[in-house]
């Protein structure tokens, strides 16, 4: 080491050396402190020649000092009055004044008093040297003080390329230690702070070095020579997890840790970046010059400025934190004193200071600091550059400031960028050239470039100097931005912003070339649209549902139940359905899901999943392989067929008591899928139950809640809940009996008794699926005795009403629903044959379904009152009538009789003696809801609720009705009223016609339609108002259903019309779309049609 | 020897452009950077102090043994004091500084991990 490079730095020199060597011996040594004189022995030696040389070499003033010192020194050899703390003062006494000092190994490890430590040591390695051959020492001593000098800069390190640093099998390990995740810095410091304070305990800590990065957080680095190093350097404190694990760091893997380094966010002049905090915070701001330190930028950016201030001057603070933050806007000299007055705003040079900031060409000119910048991700929209490029000065207005521009996208081109991406160049020597991306290594692309004179060769480029090269009529697609997933035909490109018309809104989108691709698929990758998905199940209106099978920009198609396809927006949606629990029945009776794989047993016999059921009839299905309608499909679920086997019938429902699957009493043949979602309902729930043992021994009460085995009792007195186990409870019986909670019994109580075989009508009277109940094939039904009903009345309160009666019922052979019905006679017949014959008939619903109805009705008291003609035929012997055991198979036999009985009803004087008439429908309606062909043929009668009976005249514009315009031109119609006042001398009255044709006029005018006479041929247009439907007269004439709900409805006559009362009902026959259903309909509610 | 070692909490956290070293400013400004005082003179000089440290860094390293320690000879400071050191900082020295580098015939080497490269 030369004189020159040491020259003045020594104290370092001495200071690191020493520490250093203090604490090899610390080390090597704990009791250093018993042998002080010894060592000053050795010391004096060395001190002497130290001395001397240096006295020689320096002759500073440091001299004197050194003298002084010196004798102090001599003295102190023979008295060991120094305390070990004055090392420290005198040390650093020496690195203050000690400035100069010639030679290497005078260099400091001599000096003379802080040195003393390891005089014995060094004695020991004089010892050793002697040993060794010149050379040896003179790489010792080279090894050992060579890098004294290093405790000032030096940079002799920096000569090493940094290879030749890696880690090698005798440096220490690295261990990774998981800390908590924002702690990693403190507890990088603690550990720094620990290894100083325990350095000179008997414990020192023994790692050698602790990092952390902020690109790894949760964790540090700690070098050690083992894990137990390190797990005794880290313990106590707070936040490192040791117990996550100390993993070793493979050597390999040690000098990346240190080399990482986060994607270079380098902020060059130019340079977009937003403002992280404060007022601008988000706002976007170019660099305009940058410190040498690369710590501040400064900005340039829109200033806001609140031309509003408030008055209540002095009050600052609030109004800073009050309010809105004024909108960005240029500065503007002449507003801002207008505002604030003349002596706010100072002019310096060709900027304004106002406020303590500089205004320069209306922009704010500030400095940051990089920390309070963002730089990654500014990604500035066209909106905000053209913002600053606009105003950049007067003379550029127009023109889009290209190289701001090209700024913005240049980071983000070179990641977009794709081989074989067609770009030009647009910078640099070869600008203009273009060519197809060959490949890209980092910042360098390699293109093959198209052209005259380059072709052929392939250039390498820098990938910020080209971009994306498209040309009108090419097809792309929006990769990124607020029109993302947009595709369509490019029109025109200039510079870096190609415009091009969406193929889905029809218009034009300006957008950067970076940001596009060229795509030859068209739409967009969306599925979702507002609050809607793909393969939602949405509400239309009230009537129509359907399952979004397409999503566009901003729009769905739909198809809807019917079959039909829509075009519908989010705002036309009126809500989401959810049908992940509705459930429906398919061909052979099981149960139908969402997302059961299912195929049509008739038609096209298309398989699919189930997307979505609806009202346990429409099944929609979605499979990928059909291309129609996006693979979505619509069909009854009953013409459905599972592709898989069922499974288990005896799937557990969750919270389901074990106990109630007794296979034993199973359900058997083909009830399947029987097992609910929904567990059933503890039956001990609303037992009256008492408690036998605990504290509450004695206590009654009733059972409001069960899970598992623990009830829920709410005591009868006290008002208390309690939770107790149900072993501990005994149910109360009616008679003041108890028995235990689980007896099997018959005469338990109303439910029991009813739900014989009780254990099993949890499942079969709570299955969904009507059918398979009322089927009646269950053996549970077998041996119920009771009719079928009682499977639909499930779900009617009056059931559970009667569930929850007292038992007066107890014992009887007669099914509680007897009780319940409260109707005396014509259910006493519930175990009569003509009972059980109608319960096996095809449709059981026709009848079983209408007679809880009835009966309904029936309890209400207004039927039997009001119709006793109807009362008596079906009290008395009506349901032993043959007649009536004809009803499954033959429906509309049988209600001939009931329509006529309604006619001498229609003509008793009291019309309220029929409200319950069609309250009795629409009772059986309701019950029979999932049965098709028997719907609608209930809403049918309820249309004459308050119709009741009056003849119906139809509206002059009947014609022209949405519902019967369709089918006008079949029609045959007859004029009426046209005598008087006479219309056309009254010479077409009474004459049929057909409808040829009409169309609504306009307002003022009085409607027409165009008639073809039966009579003579001839066609004319008569005014509508004289134009009437001709009432069907015979048996299967086709009629048109003019008026009430079903209006527009083919139906025709099943039943002769008898008399000629218009308001006479008759039966018919709905023809059509909607499927065979009999229904009454009055008769001027029908006009004939021909054919 | 070893550095002040600052409060871990402190916002005033600087490293050394030349070393890494991290001090607080103002134990900077008191008592310059134990390494590179020499060349950097930052002692009673807060505008050299600001020019000279960055607050822009990233790492940061116990030095515990730097003499025996692999991660600090890997960023070239097991000759200094002990002490904090930054893995990266950003920045360079002012050109005067580079100037007096170049004339002692030292080689300048950024902290900011652009040399890492060879």
């Amino acid at each position: 080491m030369s004189d020159v490079e040491d020259h003045g730095y020594d104290n370092y020199d001495q200071e690191g050396d020493e520490r250093h060597e203090e604490n090899e011996e610390d080390v090597e040594n704990d009791d250093t402190n018993d042998e002080p004189p010894r060592r000053k022995l050795y010391e004096d030696d060395d001190d002497e020649d130290e001395e001397e040389e240096e006295e020689e070499q320096t002759g500073r003033k440091e001299k004197k000092r050194a003298k002084h010192r010196h004798k102090r020194d001599r003295a102190a050899r023979f008295l060991d009055i120094e305390a070990e703390v004055s090392d420290e003062d005198e040390e650093e006494e020496d690195d203050e004044e000690y400035g100069v000092d010639g030679f290497i190994e005078t260099g400091g490890a001599e000096d003379d008093d802080s040195s003393r430590r390891h005089h014995a040591r060094l004695a020991r390695r004089q010892m050793e040297e002697e040993e060794k051959s010149p050379e040896q020492i003179a790489r010792d001593l080279n090894q050992r003080y060579g890098g004294r000098a290093a405790v000032r800069y030096t940079g002799d390190m920096n000569e090493i390329p940094q290879r030749l640093l890696m880690p090698s099998v005798h440096d220490a390990s690295l261990w990774q230690v998981r800390v908590k995740p924002g702690r990693e810095r403190e507890i990088v410091f603690s550990l720094m702070r620990k290894s100083i304070d325990l350095e000179y305990t008997a414990r020192p800590l023994q790692i050698l070095s602790a990092f952390q990065r902020d690109s790894l957080p949760g964790m540090i680095y700690v070098e050690a020579r083992s894990s137990q190093q390190v797990s005794q350097a880290v313990n106590g404190l707070v936040g490192v997890y040791p117990s996550r694990g100390i993993h070793l760091v493979p050597i390999e893997e040690m000098a990346s840790l240190l080399q990482i380094k986060k994607q270079d966010t380098t902020v060059t002049p130019g340079t977009w970046v937003r403002i992280r905090r404060g007022q601008y915070a988000g706002d976007l701001a170019q660099v305009v010059d940058i410190t040498e330190n690369g710590e501040e930028v400064g900005l340039k950016f829109i200033p806001r400025i609140d031309l509003t201030p408030r008055d209540d001057g002095g009050d600052k603070k609030r109004k800073k934190t009050a309010g809105m933050r004024p909108p960005q806007r240029l500065f503007n000299f002449e507003e801002v004193v207008k505002v604030y007055g003349r002596n706010y705003v100072s002019k310096r040079g060709p900027a304004f200071v106002f406020q303590g900031d500089t205004f320069k060409d209306g922009f704010i000119e500030k400095d940051f600091k990089i920390n309070a910048l963002i730089l990654e991700d500014v990604n500035p929209t066209l909106d905000e550059i053209t913002q600053f490029s606009r105003r950049q000065d007067g003379l550029e207005e127009n023109m889009v400031d290209l190289s701001i521009i090209a700024e913005a996208s240049r980071k983000a081109a070179i990641s977009v960028l794709q081989p074989g991406d067609h770009v030009e160049v647009f910078e640099g020597e070869s600008a203009g050239v273009h060519g197809i991306v060959e490949e890209i290594a980092q910042d360098v692309v390699t293109i093959s470039p198209v052209g005259v004179e380059l072709e052929g060769q392939k250039v390498e480029l820098p990938a910020r100097s080209v971009r994306k090269r498209f040309k009108p009529g090419d097809h792309v697609k929006v990769m990124t931005g607020k029109n993302a997933d947009e595709t369509g035909l490019v029109v025109s490109v200039t510079d870096n912003v190609v415009t091009f018309l969406s193929d889905m809104s029809m218009q034009e989108v300006s957008v950067f070339s970076k940001d596009l691709r060229e795509a030859a698929e068209v739409g967009s990758g969306t599925n979702v649209v507002g609050d809607y998905e793909l393969h939602d199940l949405v509400q239309l209106d009230l009537q129509t549902v359907g399952v979004i099978f397409k999503t566009e920009r901003d729009s769905f198609r739909v198809l809807d139940q019917n079959g039909q396809v829509r075009m519908v927006q989010p705002h036309q949606i009126s809500m989401r359905r959810d049908s992940n629990r509705a459930i429906a029945t398919d061909s052979e009776g099981h149960e139908l899901r969402v997302n059961d794989n299912m195929k049509e047993v008739d038609g096209e016999g298309r398989k699919g999943r189930v997307l979505h059921i609806h009202q346990s009839f429409h099944a929609f299905l979605h499979n990928r392989d059909i291309t129609e309608n996006g693979g979505v499909f619509v069909t009854r679920a009953r013409s459905l067929v599972s592709l898989a086997p069922k499974g288990n019938p005896l799937k557990l429902a969750p919270g389901a008591d074990l106990s109630k699957m007794n296979p034993a009493i199973q359900p058997q043949g083909g009830m399947v899928g029987s097992g609910m979602g929904r567990g059933p309902r503890d039956r001990h729930i609303g037992a009256s139950v008492l408690v036998i043992k605990g504290p509450h021994k004695g206590y009654q009460g009733t059972i409001k809640d069960t899970n598992g085995q623990v009830a829920r009792v709410e005591l009868n007195t006290g008002n208390k809940l309690i939770s107790i186990d149900k072993s501990k409870l005994y149910r109360k019986l009616a008679n003041g009996k108890t028995e235990p909670l689980d007896a099997p019994s018959f005469n338990r109580g109303p439910r029991n008794g009813n739900m014989d075989p009780p254990l099993s009508l949890p499942n079969g009277n709570r299955n969904s699926n009507p059918y398979a109940a009322a089927g009646g094939r269950t053996p549970g039904w077998g041996g119920g005795r009771t009719p079928n009903p009682h499977a639909n009345s499930s779900a009617t309160p009056a059931w559970n009403s009667s569930s929850r009666t007292p038992n007066p019922y107890a014992g009887s052979a007669t099914p509680a629903w007897n009780a319940s019905s409260r109707t005396p006679n014509p259910y006493a017949g519930g175990q009569t044959p003509a009972w059980s014959a109608s319960s096996r008939t095809p449709n059981p619903y026709a009848s079983g379904g209408a007679t809880p109805g009835r009966n309904h009705s029936a309890s209400s008291g207004g039927w039997g009152g009001a119709t006793p003609g109807r009362n008596t035929s079906w009290g008395g012997d009506g349901w032993k009538s043959p007649e009536r055991s004809g009803w499954g198979s033959d429906v509309w036999n049988a209600p001939t009789p009931a329509a006529s009985a309604a006619t001498p009803a229609a003509s008793a004087p009291t019309p309220a003696a029929f409200a319950p008439t069609p309250g009795a429908y629409a009772y059986s309606s309701s019950m029979s809801a999932p049965t098709p062909g028997v719907v609608p043929n209930t809403p049918g009668v309820m249309d004459y609720e308050d119709s009741a009976r009056e003849p119906y005249s139809p509206p002059d514009d009947w014609l022209l009705d949405d519902r019967i315009a369709p089918h006008q031109t079949k029609l045959r119609v007859f004029i009426q009223g046209s005598v008087m006042p006479p219309y056309l001398d009254g010479a077409y009255e009474d004459r049929t016609a057909v409808v040829v044709g009409t169309t609504r006029v306009r307002e003022n005018f009085e409607q027409t339609a165009f008639l073809r006479f039966d009579d003579d041929g001839e066609e004319r247009s008569i005014l509508s108002r004289y134009i009437k439907p001709v009432l069907p007269k015979s048996q299967d004439e086709a009629a048109l259903v003019i008026c009430g709900r079903r209006k527009g409805e083919m139906v025709r006559i099943r039943q002769k019309p008898d008399s000629q009362e218009t308001i006479e009902m008759v039966v018919v026959e709905s023809i059509g779309s909607a499927g065979a259903a009999y229904w009454e309909c009055q008769k001027d509610h029908m006009c004939a049609v021909v054919g | 020897m070893t550095a002040v070692i600052p409060p871990s909490k402190s916002r005033q956290l600087r490293a050394c452009l030349l070393c890494g070293l991290i001090q607080s400013s103002n134990d900077f400004r008191f008592n310059g950077c134990p390494n590179c005082e020499d060349i950097l003179q930052l002692k009673d000089s807060a505008d050299r102090v600001m020019t000279c440290t960055s607050t822009y860094f990233e790492g940061m390293i116990a030095g515990i043994d730097p003499e025996n320690s692999w991660v600090l000879r890997w960023q070239r400071t097991s000759k200094y004091v002990r002490g904090m050191y930054a893995v990266r900082v950003r920045g360079r020295v002012p050109e005067d500084v580079e100037a007096e580098l170049e004339s002692r015939g030292i080689k300048y080497r950024p902290r900011d991990l652009s040399l890492d490269q060879d």
